[in-house]
């Protein structure tokens, strides 16, 4: 027994030193939900609680689906950004009112944690290449403003995204 | 009693106070209430009997700091003499010594397999039942024609975890851990009071499953290795019968966001003279894929006891055992639109070499949303020495 564990111990610290350079990478929570927060349990919607209560929970998920500490606060930060109110959704707009990025708000909501696009991304949801093409931009719009209506156990988060500013996204995913 | 009648206030104090402190300091909450309950209507064709049966699981989180964090789980429910029973199935305190290990003290959850840590709790269970290897534990009220192979699933003492990332898909875990362990289990006349200081289902189980040793004992020659397995005592005590704690660990290969393969090993003296051991290993497996899971355990246990040999002096047999269980899980809502929220679930296992058995179970689920599910599922228990077991459950389960 002692010296399987070493044996795994020495193999795995020489791959460690291969990949170290993910402790340097900016970690996306989205990312880190696709992760990890879909293997044991449905993921659960992030709604359900406040960002108070996800602050006492998350250190026991950290434990049991053993993330680092760093990827923990990475998905407390994406739930903060997901859970603010539509007011600062006006705000970031009014600020870029001209043409919202739809580029940025795809990276800044971490679509591409949970969502592959051009065969690269996650993959707790469907690719999105085809969905507009296929589903309609109503479709889209909709989703985006309330992900449960089609599938009350969505684990897509509501983002504080205005209608302008997904018709942005729809515009850079179909370009 | 007292305690009993105590706790609804405890429970509605602790969620008062932390949702003033909540909205006191409203991004810095350090208390939060989680768990979950459940309902269930069994129906048993062995025990002739159908009956519903309740549970509520609270779970207290507090954040002291970023580094120390604490997590206490309860369960309630009633028994089937109508009293109300608490069980504290962990109470431990985390603490985060770096990015990626965490001591842990307390009584917690062991990190052996995946079923009893990790998957559990029936709102995150597929089937309405636990698997036959882990006996009675988190799944089936009363008798339980298995016999499980390692029946626990917290124990007091001290873990560590230690977190290898490599890269974004791929990790190690390591867990290790010391508690107090395994001893005999109590002589039978002592049943009753022991019941009276701890209403812990496994010793029901153990009880009856003896009682049925016997019966047979009365029709049959059994195989007498069958007999003599020493019953242990499982359920975790403040006190330790013997200075040799229980061993044990676990170490885990993740495959993001698909896969977690891991091997455990647990290991202690159970008698007073520690001359006696009890040793299980495990495989396990949880695979999730776009539209199914897979989840599997192998569990080997060496159990040894004392036989006298032609001079009457003791000497140290060991029984071995082994069995396993597969569970697929076909989400047939994320294929077909009609079908949303369904589940069909299929699950064998055996027992071997002492008390074998085999079951098939056969589930379909609906989920209401991601933490809400009804669960029908039907099982069907071949027991090699004993009477076989049909039955049929209908659960529904929430986390909150
Ligand atoms: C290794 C298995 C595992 C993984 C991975 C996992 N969870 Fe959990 N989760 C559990 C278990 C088990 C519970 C039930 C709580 C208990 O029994 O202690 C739970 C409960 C929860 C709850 C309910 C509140 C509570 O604390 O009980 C939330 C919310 C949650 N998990 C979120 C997450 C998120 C977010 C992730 C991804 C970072 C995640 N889980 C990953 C096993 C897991
Ligand atoms: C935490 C993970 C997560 C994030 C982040 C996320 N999604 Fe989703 N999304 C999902 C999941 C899971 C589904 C599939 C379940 C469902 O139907 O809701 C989904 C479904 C969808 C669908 C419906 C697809 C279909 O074919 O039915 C669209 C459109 C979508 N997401 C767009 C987005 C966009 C745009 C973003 C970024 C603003 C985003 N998602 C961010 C998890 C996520």
């Amino acid at each position: 027994m002692r010296s399987i564990i070493q044996i795994l111990l020495v193999a795995s610290l020489s791959l460690l030193s291969a990949f170290s350079s993910y402790a340097a990478e900016k970690i996306s929570g989205a990312e880190v939900i696709n992760n990890n927060c879909a293997r044991c349990h449905n993921a659960r919607a992030v709604h359900e609680f406040s960002i108070p209560e996800w602050k006492v929970i998350m250190p026991h998920m950290r434990e049991k689906a053993h993330l680092t500490g760093k990827e923990t606060q990475a998905v407390l930060e994406f739930l903060e950004l997901t859970s603010q109110r539509a007011p600062l959704a006006k705000k970031v707009a009014s600020e870029k009112m001209i043409a919202p990025d739809g580029k940025q708000l795809f990276v800044q909501f971490g679509c591409q944690g949970c969502h592959s696009l051009k065969g690269d991304g996650g993959t707790v949801g469907p690719a999105l290449d085809e969905t507009i093409k296929n589903k309609g931009i109503g479709f889209f719009i909709k989703k985006l403003q309330n992900p449960q209506f089609n599938n009350s156990s969505s684990p897509m988060p509501k983002m504080p995204l205005n209608e302008q500013q997904i018709k942005a996204i729809a515009q850079y995913i179909k370009s | 009693m007292n305690m009993l009648k105590l706790l609804p206030f405890a429970i509605a104090t602790a969620v008062a106070s932390g949702h003033l402190l909540a909205n006191e300091q409203q991004n810095n909450s350090r208390f939060a209430l989680a768990g979950y309950g459940d309902v269930k209507y069994e129906d048993s064709e062995l025990m002739d009997t159908s009956a519903f049966s309740a549970r509520f699981v609270p779970i207290f989180l507090f954040s002291l700091s970023d580094q120390m964090h604490i997590e206490a789980e309860t369960e309630i429910s009633v028994d089937e003499n109508g009293e109300t029973e608490i069980e504290l199935e962990y109470a431990d305190i985390h603490y985060f010594l770096s990015d990626t290990t965490t001591f842990t003290a307390g009584k917690f959850l062991l990190p052996f397999g995946q079923y009893g840590p990790n998957l559990h709790p029936s709102w995150i269970n597929r089937s309405a039942f636990s698997p036959g290897i882990y006996g009675g534990l988190g799944g089936h009220g009363g008798y339980q024609p298995m016999q499980g192979l390692l029946p626990v699933m917290s124990d007091i003492g001290v873990g560590i975890q230690h977190i290898i990332p490599l890269g974004k898909n791929q990790k190690i875990f390591f867990d290790v851990y010391m508690t107090n362990g395994l001893a005999t289990e109590a002589p039978h006349d002592d049943e009753e009071d022991a019941h009276d200081e701890e209403p812990v289902q496994d010793e029901h189980e153990e009880v009856v499953v003896d009682e049925h040793a016997e019966e047979e004992d009365e029709h049959e020659e059994v195989d007498d290795h069958a007999l003599e397995l020493p019953e242990l005592a499982f359920e975790a005590t403040s006190a330790d019968n013997n200075s040799d704690k229980a061993f044990g660990g676990r170490i885990a290969y993740a495959f993001l966001p698909g896969i977690e393969v891991g091997a455990s090993y647990y290991t202690a003296k159970y008698d007073d003279d520690e001359k006696l051991g009890f040793t299980a290993t495990g495989f396990d497996i949880n695979w999730m894929g776009n539209h199914y899971i897979v989840r599997g355990e192998y569990i080997k246990t060496e159990t040894d006891a004392f036989e006298e040999d032609e001079h009457e002096e003791n000497k140290v047999i060991t029984f071995d055992r082994n069995g396993w269980y597969l569970q697929a899980t076909f989400m047939a809502g994320k294929m077909f639109n009609v079908l949303q929220g369904t589940d069909f679930v299929v699950e064998y296992a055996e027992t071997n070499k002492i008390n074998e058995a085999e079951r098939w179970a056969y589930g379909i689920n609906y989920w209401l949303d991601s933490r809400a599910v009804i669960k029908a599922t039907y099982e069907d228990t071949t027991v090699h020495d004993g009477e076989d077991d049909k039955r049929f459950a209908i659960q529904y389960s929430y986390g909150f």
